[in-house]
Order: C-alpha cells, then sequence, then structure tokens
C-alpha cells in the first residue's frame, strides 16, 4: 500500500463543510449536511426496532442502500475533488487498490468510522475493520443481537463498486450495487471492533 | 412592535484523532450527502411497516430539542428573539436549509423555507414531487419551538403547507400548540 494513512487522516480531518448563504452545503457534486450522530442513529434504531421480525431484513436493507447510494456518488466526488488530488492522488501507485485505502483513509477523517482495509482481493473481496464508529453509541449498556452499521456496510459496498464495478454512472442505473456487504463483527455487539465482508453481489 | 435582536451562533468545533471524530460544541456530528437524506425520507415516506414519516419528524424534533435546548442553557439564552434566530443559523449552519420564522408564539408559528437541503436534494435526484417530503424540518420546527418556549417535546403539531419540492416558491409550514 502506497497510501500513507496519517498523512491522508491529519491533511483530510481539517476540511471543514462550511454552509452558504443559502444554508446549504454544495460539495463533492452533492449537497451536504452536519448533523448530529445521534439523529441517524435515532432513526435507524427505531426503525429496527419497531417493524416486526418477517420486515427487519428489508427494513436494514433500507438503511443499507441508502448509505451505499450516499457512498456510491458521495465516494466519487470525494476521490475526483481537488482535495483529493491535493492530498491523496500524489501518493497512488496501484489504481484501484490505493484509490480504496485512501477512501477509506478519507472515510475515518471525516468520523464516518474509524476504520482501514485488512484484506483485499483484487476486484472480488475487501474486508473493513473498524475500531470506532458512531453507528455502535446507540448501545451504552450491554450487547445488541445484531449488529446495526449500516451506513458503514452501504459504503464498504460503495466503494468497491467505485473501485471495480465500472465506470462511474450518475444515474446510479449501473456500477451500483454490483457488491454486497455483511457485518460480522460489531462494537454494538461486544466485539473489540465492527467487521465488514464485501463481495461480489450474485447474479 | 417587536424588537429583532441579532445573536450569531457559537461554534466550537474539535477533531479527536484518538477516536477520529468530530465534535460540533461537544456533540459528535457526521457528514452526509442528499442521496442519504432523501432516501431516509423516501423510507419513511413509503414504509409499509410502519408510520416512518412521524417517526422520522419525532427524531428530528428530539434530535434538535436537545441540541438547541441544551445551545440556549449553555449560553444563557432566554429572549425569544433570540432564540428563534439562533435557531434558524443553526438551521444553516447544519446544511439544512435557509429558515425563516415569519411569526412565532407559545400558541404556534409560520415558518418558511427558501433553500432546503430535502426539497432541493430530493429534486435534484428525482425531480419534483406532489408531495410534501421534509418530515425532518417538521420535526425539527416542532423541537425548536419547544425549546424556544419551554415547552415539553410532542407540544406542537406541524404541517408543511406549501414545498419547494412542489414547485412552491417556498416551503411554509404551520405549527399549532397541542
Amino acid at each position: 500500500m502506497a497510501i500513507n494513512r496519517g498523512e491522508v487522516i491529519g491533511a483530510m480531518s481539517k476540511v471543514q463543510a462550511i454552509g452558504n448563504a443559502e444554508g446549504l452545503i454544495p460539495a463533492y457534486n452533492v449537497f451536504v449536511t452536519q448533523l448530529p450522530g445521534k439523529f441517524w442513529n435515532g432513526f435507524a434504531e427505531r426503525l429496527t426496532r419497531s417493524v416486526d421480525q418477517d420486515s427487519l431484513e428489508a427494513a436494514e436493507w433500507l438503511l443499507v442502500n441508502a448509505a451505499q447510494e450516499c457512498g456510491y456518488h458521495t465516494g466519487y466526488g470525494i476521490i475526483t475533488s481537488d482535495e483529493w488530488k491535493a492530498v491523496v492522488a500524489p501518493q497512488i501507485q496501484n489504481q484501484a487498490e490505493d484509490t480504496l485505502h485512501g477512501a477509506f483513509a478519507v472515510f475515518t477523517a471525516w468520523g464516518w468510522a474509524k476504520s482501514e482495509i485488512v484484506e483485499l482481493v483484487a476486484g472480488e473481496k475487501m474486508v473493513v475493520r473498524a475500531y470506532d464508529y458512531y453507528e455502535s453509541d446507540g448501545v451504552t449498556y450491554g450487547q445488541a443481537s445484531r449488529p446495526s452499521a449500516y451506513m458503514i456496510r452501504g459504503v464498504c459496498a460503495a466503494f468497491m463498486d467505485l473501485a471495480y464495478g465500472g465506470e462511474y454512472d450518475p444515474t446510479g442505473q449501473t456500477g451500483l450495487r454490483t457488491f454486497q456487504c455483511q457485518q460480522t463483527k460489531g462494537i454494538e455487539c461486544g466485539d473489540e471492533y465492527g467487521e465488514f465482508v464485501v463481495t461480489r453481489t450474485a447474479g | 412592535m417587536p424588537v429583532i435582536q441579532e445573536t450569531e451562533l457559537r461554534l466550537e468545533r474539535r477533531f479527536d484523532p484518538r477516536p477520529c471524530r468530530h465534535f460540533l460544541n461537544g456533540e459528535v456530528y457526521v457528514l452526509h450527502c442528499h442521496h442519504y437524506a432523501t432516501l431516509y425520507s423516501q423510507l419513511a415516506d413509503d414504509c409499509g411497516m410502519l408510520d416512518g414519516r412521524k417517526l422520522l419528524a419525532e427524531v428530528a424534533e428530539d434530535t434538535f430539542f436537545d441540541e438547541l435546548g441544551n445551545y440556549y442553557d449553555k449560553h444563557g439564552v432566554t429572549d425569544t428573539a433570540d432564540r428563534i434566530a439562533l435557531a434558524e443559523q443553526y438551521y444553516a449552519v447544519t446544511g439544512l436549509g435557509q429558515m425563516h420564522v415569519r411569526c412565532a408564539g407559545p400558541a404556534g408559528a409560520e415558518v418558511e423555507l427558501s433553500h432546503s437541503h430535502v426539497d432541493e436534494g430530493w429534486i435534484k435526484k428525482w425531480g419534483q414531487r406532489d408531495k410534501p417530503v421534509n418530515f425532518i424540518t417538521q420535526g425539527y420546527i416542532a423541537g425548536a419551538l419547544a425549546a424556544i418556549f419551554g415547552r415539553p417535546r410532542r407540544s406542537y403539531v406541524v404541517v408543511e403547507t406549501e414545498s419547494l419540492v412542489k414547485g412552491d416558491e417556498r416551503s411554509r409550514f404551520q405549527a399549532v400548540s397541542m
């Protein structure tokens, strides 16, 4: 890996989202919000704990899907941004793999999850570990029976879509959802870290 | 004639390199894009499993009731006009849009948006639609009014009567005390 994670995190963590005169934050080809983590956690938590068991997987899929679309479009905006070109791009030697490592350094720097790739099979599989993430904050006592880092699941899959899913498609019709992600460990479940396994979508 | 006082929102930003988290006024904050907010809103709107619109609005109400209420307490903001000005500024700082409280009192309020992350994000992603979709702002207004007037949560019912997403010139919300 050619990416200097510490350097990327140090530089990219200083990037601040500033609202314009219209109260909007246009950046990376999208509109951005900066909201309390507990807002996003609150919706996911209340939704998944309110639906019946038969609907739980569908609800979880919808939460993951929201993150996968977000990660795909915003991720593309990030890896084509001036900040990326200034900080990360000069370190890239192997395009797909180093882009992925750089993307997770940015993912870490912006406070989504302190995460890194621990296994990567080019074009096929990626395993990510997250040592701290806001989605685990919902559990402040005991251990959850199911993992709940839906945002990280979606974004991990989206980053593989961007790396190996073909040319970026702004409509999301192609390229998106070529990969899927399962969470195999979670801090919210009592594990030391969250673990996310990304593989190609079947069919 | 009410006196309008200008109060500037104080923001303390901090990045903690150990967990790699960003804090705004002591709270964990995260960046997300309009795809995320609109897909959450769509999920809330389409949810056949439960009343997702109410759920999303209530989460927003609870979150922003706490955020604004804590801010008012910490900084000793007691004047209604100051509290409203800060609620409008906070809405803009978070990137949710440009909010203008036309009038407000303990019994209710009229609130307008000239710009909206959810509405404009929805239009950017899918185009216009014929029904309001800004459940997050419904909750924001309910939480803000409760914090401004020292009322408990769920004190206000908020209805969106005009919407940017529908092609209206602005979004308009009517709030009434329960």
